[in-house]
């Protein structure tokens, strides 16, 4: 047998909770009655290089629930998401997530 | 549209073939368009055209919308658009300026204008058939379950709504073709 254990020092992490790399970002794609189903599709496997299979899951929840979650990452990544979603013309916003 | 507008090539490009007309609608979507990023830039009212009316514009908001929607974001909101919109603008510009250059250097033949195009070019010309028809939807305030097919291009009143149904086909060709 050893020596007993010390008791451990519990050190608290010193976080300062406002910073934004504890609460990544989340962009968001809302419907609209104008872009088509497969221009989404499209756009989602041209941005994203997600799957046929995934951006047309994606476009589905666009289209049936109102929003899907595209992308998440750090504001600066969510930033050029957004541009990127507009520059398509999609309607994109962010959010913590 | 008996012909499919879009066709890939042999070079690994895109065959264009317009009817007159449709070069014709073309290019006056162009010009709206080209007088609507006009005014993107400076917040400045758009004036005239089917796509642009005097006052706070709803096309240049959908063109352009805010990132943010959390209204407490407001100064990262003005950051994004400060960084971002600029961009945005030269961006649709660029598109606009490689449809029309590749419309312009089209060839007639027998009354239609035949055009090839590179990647790029075909990226810009989807960019533009996209960026024509939020502007025209957004103007008309269309619905997902507008029937738009039996429409008269030649009666003025259901006109614009037969252009944005005939970009609609353009549109799906020519994803057709990309994907394809």
């Amino acid at each position: 047998m050893g020596a007993p254990l010390e008791t451990p020092t519990i050190v608290e992490p010193d976080v300062d909770e406002t910073v934004d790399v504890a609460r990544p970002w989340v962009v968001i794609v809302w419907n609209d009655p104008v872009n088509l189903m497969s221009y989404v599709v499209y756009v989602f496997q041209k941005l994203f290089g997600y799957g046929k299979e995934k951006a047309t899951q994606l476009m589905l929840d666009v289209h049936h629930k109102g929003k899907a979650a595209v992308s998440f990452g750090n504001r600066e990544q969510a930033e050029a998401d957004v541009s990127r979603l507009h520059a398509h013309g999609l309607w994109a916003t962010m959010q913590r997530d | 549209m008996a012909r499919a507008p879009f066709r890939r090539n042999r070079s690994n490009g895109f065959d264009v073939v317009l009817d007159a007309g449709e070069a014709a609608v073309l290019t006056r979507l162009c010009e709206e368009l080209t007088t609507l990023f006009s005014t993107a830039d400076d917040g400045s009212p758009v004036v005239g055209g089917e796509l642009g009316e005097p006052g706070p514009d709803p096309v240049l908001d959908r063109l352009f919308p805010r990132a943010y929607l959390d209204p407490t974001e407001e100064e990262a909101e003005a950051d994004w658009q400060r960084f971002a919109h600029g961009d945005l603008v030269d961006g649709r510009r660029r598109a606009l300026a490689v449809v029309e250059g590749t419309l312009a250097a089209a060839e007639a033949r027998r009354g239609r204008f035949e055009l090839t195009l590179d990647e790029n070019q075909a990226q810009a010309w989807l960019s533009v058939l996209n960026d024509a028809r939020l502007a025209l939807g957004t103007r008309l305030e269309v619905t997902e379950d507008m029937d738009m097919s039996g429409l008269d291009p030649d009666d003025p009143d259901t006109a614009p709504f037969a252009v944005y149904w005939w970009l609609g086909l353009m549109e799906e060709r020519l994803i057709d073709v990309l994907s394809g």
